[in-house]
């Protein structure tokens, strides 16, 4: 099991890890951000942050903290919010834990002990157990990816709730949003999508680049959710695959127990290698959730993210062209020398809207392209990835039916 | 040599022949040769050593062949394989010692007047293939009972013996929907390919349709299955797939292919199953099954809203509560002991079946999944902006389409080769434990006829007792008839267990071979499919790495 664990820890943390961060240049390591532990209790994960730092602004070179799912949130919603911030792809928020998949199926498991043999429980009961821990690292792995990110954009790493974030030894007493607030979360949810949608069918982007990248992007989003899905649903089916083998395996060594000295060598033989097949099945399912779901998955949200980039971008312009209106309508009205004021002020918040919307359209511009290379490189690294983990666990299979059906021939 | 009894049922025609006296494997054998005009063998050929005589293994030579089949029987069985520790022994024993033996078997038979009644609990037939069954009669006739050795051997394909094999191996192929409506049925094409002498041909075919199957295996149970012999089940009758292609078009829904295919198949195994055991494939009605070129008469009995369905389901709720009711008294351990490994054998296969459904259904949703997966990457890569990415989930797509089919293929393989065997023995046990039962109703006759014994003996004593001669007489009668009755039915009794043992024995080789080939071929299968997903990647990996 030890040995499942810590590839399926190694494989993450390579392939996460490295797969979405890779465009961004490594090589400047003054502010190093990871998850050196996670604890699981009951309902929370607490995740103990590690920084290492040669910046000037942090009290100490290096330092750790402990932080909740929630505060997570928390900081990317003090990023989300942020004005200044408005050209930027937001990193998408790591999603929360959860265990309750796992949760579910270890209660039917108990719920089942009755009718199996012993034998059979505690293979479930591994595999499960197997399951628990592969969920726990993967979500290990996002929160440290979100972090990463943050940390290593030229921007947002000086944040100064980035920093409290790290550093604030401290709860940061962020409590999860009571029901009102989270009605409110909703509702400006709400208004958020139909101004987008309001936008999208009025306003008309002057720059084309943008109005294909928008097209683009919202065509991306809705094709890879779906792939996502289906991805997700295909992992679900081979992992109860491998699960059925248990089943089959302890079954076959039970017939060879009733059978006798026969037969009985020979099943146990073929239970042994479909008890084998398990394993390297569901290696081969959860090697297919990390490289391909969890690809998708990410790239999902991240588009979802530029998405929103672009939709305050457009919001941007949107005001900017109201700015113009107010202007031209403040200077029709005030055409004596007295309400020049009215006309200064028009004319400072159109120079003002002008001023945010050419700057985010450039940051934007960015982003994108950044964003496009970022998501070539980690599908490729992905799928390169996926592929050679497939092919080795198919060469492992055909292994060891080989030698199950050799040793079988010497016994007949 | 002459037999003071009666003649063995070689010669006696008529008397074999009747369907409800207890045949066994040698008269059954017996029966075909004499009926082809005496001509005797099957093709099967013995020994090397009776190069002329191809006697009918089973059958005792004919008379004149009698004596010298059973000198050179002798010799011969040497080789065979001890299949059970008595026939060997006997032939290759001199005749005093060989007397002493048949004898044995001979007792077990019954020898109260029932003409057909004849030897070989020995040559019960092995279930087949690979064994080498052999028949001793003893034809050693001091005694004046009738024993005839002849071991000629019969083995059925392989066996490190170089004799040659007796091979009959049929096919059922090319469903066809006949007739329309309520009246259509599904025809099946039945080809035998066999060098058994006492088929007319080599190579034939015939069409059947499955209430003729079913009517064979009913036929067959009637005749063998008194006698201790594992009959093969049938393929279940199934009204929601009779309906389909009742009602369906022909070859239309995806799921009544599915269900004839299994049928075809299942009926395929019936047919070889019940071939290679040695005496059911002598047996009349199973040749006419796959000889006759006419249509069979319809099997009405085996529809279920028949009389006679009406009456088999009393007779089995009856059976059913005899089961439960009447506790044997077990003298024999081995009996003993092979009741319970049936048993929790029963119970292990029906787990085991459980299992390999759930395997089937969850690797053909695999398969499912992952063309629905295909094809929604297909649409990512025509939504994607840079060229070789999108060639990249281009051929991601393709890959997976590819892996579907090969699931799909595996799922097949799982379903044919494992579960469908595993059900297949779970109905074999079920066979084996009616054969059980058949011994278990032989010792109740004797018990019930020991019972009956006493009654009329105390009886007869009371009569005494008044001294009322003809009261006496009347008695006496009585006493002596029970007696035989009693003699018949403990014979009867310890006949069918003998044969059973041998069946059993034969039952138990083949199943592990069966078993064993089906698992060999099943990890065969599941090799070649991941041999397949290997080309798969192999082909897909440059793709990916072609990303720029």
């Amino acid at each position: 099991m030890m040995d499942v664990m810590e590839e399926v820890l190694h494989a993450e943390t390579n392939g996460t890890k490295g797969g979405r961060s890779d465009t961004v240049d490594l090589n400047d390591s003054s502010l190093q951000v990871d998850i050196s532990d996670a604890l699981s209790e009951r309902e929370k994960v607490k995740f103990t942050v590690h920084t290492k730092t040669t910046l000037a602004e942090y009290t100490k070179p290096e330092f750790s903290v402990v932080r909740q799912h929630e505060e997570f949130i928390w900081l990317h919603d003090r990023f989300d919010e942020n004005e200044d911030y408005a050209g930027f792809i937001i990193p998408p928020p790591p999603p929360r834990p959860d265990f309750d998949a796992s949760r579910e199926k270890l209660q039917k498991l108990g719920e089942g002990e009755g009718s199996m043999t012993k034998e059979e429980f505690n293979k479930m009961k591994q595999e499960l157990e197997a399951e628990y821990l592969a969920t726990f690292k993967k979500t290990v792995a996002m929160h440290e990816v979100f972090l990463t990110r943050l940390a290593q954009h030229p921007i947002f790493r000086n944040d100064h709730n980035f920093k409290v974030f790290l550093e604030y030894e401290q709860d940061l007493s962020v409590r999860s949003k009571n029901k009102k607030e989270k009605v409110e979360g909703l509702i400006k949810n709400f208004n958020k999508t139909t101004d987008e949608l309001l936008l999208s069918a009025t306003q008309k982007d002057v720059d084309e680049y943008f109005e294909k990248e928008k097209g683009f992007l919202l065509e991306y989003h809705m094709a890879i959710k779906d792939s996502t899905a289906k991805a997700d649903r295909m992992t679900r089916c081979h992992k109860n695959v491998a699960d059925s083998y248990i089943k089959l395996s302890s079954g076959l060594s039970q017939l060879g127990a009733i059978e006798g000295p026969r037969f009985e060598k020979f099943v146990n033989k073929v239970s042994e290698a479909f008890e084998k097949g398990r394993k390297v099945e569901g290696r081969v399912a959860s090697d297919e959730d990390l490289k391909l779901s969890d690809s998708l998955r990410y790239y999902m949200r991240d588009t979802s993210a530029a998405k929103d980039l672009l939709y305050r971008r457009l919001r941007c312009l949107a005001n900017y062209e109201q700015a113009n209106k107010n202007l031209d309508r403040a200077r029709a009205k005030n055409k004596d020398v007295h309400a020049g004021c009215f006309v200064q002020m028009a004319e400072l918040a159109q120079q003002n809207a002008c001023e945010k919307f050419e700057q985010m359209s450039e940051k934007a511009k960015e982003e994108l392209t950044d964003f496009k290379m970022r998501r070539v490189a980690a599908f490729k690294k992905n799928l390169v990835e996926l592929a050679e983990l497939e092919l080795k666990h198919a060469k492992a299979q055909v292994q060891l039916q080989k030698n199950c059906l050799q040793s079988l021939e010497e016994e007949c | 040599m002459a037999d003071s009894r009666e003649p063995p049922p070689l010669f006696d025609d008529d008397d074999s022949r009747k369907d409800d006296e207890n045949d066994d494997l040698f008269t059954s054998a017996v029966q075909s040769p004499v009926s082809e005009g005496g001509s005797l063998t099957p093709t099967v050929e013995e020994d090397v050593e009776k190069p002329g005589e191809q006697t009918d293994p089973l059958s005792d030579s004919p008379p004149e062949a009698a004596a010298h089949s059973t000198i050179q029987a002798q010799p011969s069985d040497s080789t065979s394989s001890p299949l059970f520790s008595q026939s060997p022994s006997l032939p290759r024993a001199d005749t005093p010692p060989m007397t002493s033996e048949p004898v044995d078997l001979f007792e077990s038979c019954s020898l109260g007047g029932n003409d057909s009644e004849d030897v070989t609990p020995t040559a019960v037939g092995p279930m087949t293939a690979g064994q080498e069954q052999e028949v001793s009669l003893d034809d050693n006739d001091d005694t004046g009972i009738f024993q005839s050795t002849a071991a000629p051997k019969l083995q059925l394909n392989q066996n490190d013996n170089e004799k040659k094999d007796e091979f009959i191996e049929i096919t059922v192929t090319d469903p066809q929907k006949i007739g329309d409506g309520m009246g259509a049925y599904m025809a099946y094409k039945v080809t035998t390919k066999t060098n058994i002498s006492y088929f007319r041909k080599q190579h034939w075919s015939v069409m059947r349709r499955f209430s003729d199957f079913l009517g064979l295996h009913s036929k067959l149970v009637e005749k063998h299955l008194h006698s201790g012999r594992i009959v093969p089940p049938a393929p279940q009758k199934s009204a929601i797939g009779t309906t389909k292609i009742k009602l369906g078009s022909d070859k239309s829904a995806e799921s009544s292919i599915e269900f004839i295919e299994k049928r075809r198949a299942a009926l395929e195994r019936y047919m070889n199953r019940t071939a290679a055991h040695p005496t059911l494939r002598g047996d009349p009605d199973f040749r006419e099954f796959v000889e006759l070129d006419a249509e069979l008469p319809r099997a009405t009995q085996t529809s279920a809203l028949s009389s006679a369905g009406v009456l088999r389901l009393f007779n089995r709720v009856g059976e059913t509560v005899n089961k439960m009711t009447f506790k044997m008294d077990e003298s024999d351990q081995w009996f003993e002991e092979k009741t319970q490994q049936i048993e929790s054998l029963d119970n292990q296969l029906h787990k085991l079946h459980a299992s390999l459904e759930g395997l089937v259904n969850y690797r053909r949703e695999l398969a499912i999944s992952t063309a629905i997966f295909a094809k929604s990457v297909a649409v990512l890569s025509s939504v994607e902006e840079h060229s070789a990415l999108s060639r990249a989930l281009h051929q991601l797509s393709e890959a997976e389409e590819r892996i579907h089919t090969i699931h799909n293929a595996q799922a097949d393989a799982d379903y044919f080769h494992m579960a469908e065997t595993t059900k297949d023995y779970i109905a074999l046990i079920a066979a084996v434990k009616d054969v059980f039962h058949e011994r278990v109703k032989a010792f109740q006759m004797w018990q019930h006829s020991q019972q009956m014994l006493a009654k009329k003996r105390e009886a007869k004593a009371k009569a005494e007792l008044v001294a009322k001669p003809d009261k006496i007489q009347q008695a006496q009668a009585e006493v002596t008839e029970w007696e035989t009755k009693v003699e018949r039915s403990q014979e009867e009794f310890e006949r069918i267990s003998k044969a059973i043992k041998k069946e059993i024995d034969q039952f138990e080789i083949i199943r592990v071979k069966d078993f064993k080939e089906t698992l060999v071929k099943y990890l065969e299968a599941l090799m070649t499919s991941q041999q397949q997903i290997i080309k798969v990647w192999e082909t897909f990996i440059p793709e990916a790495k072609a990303i720029v």
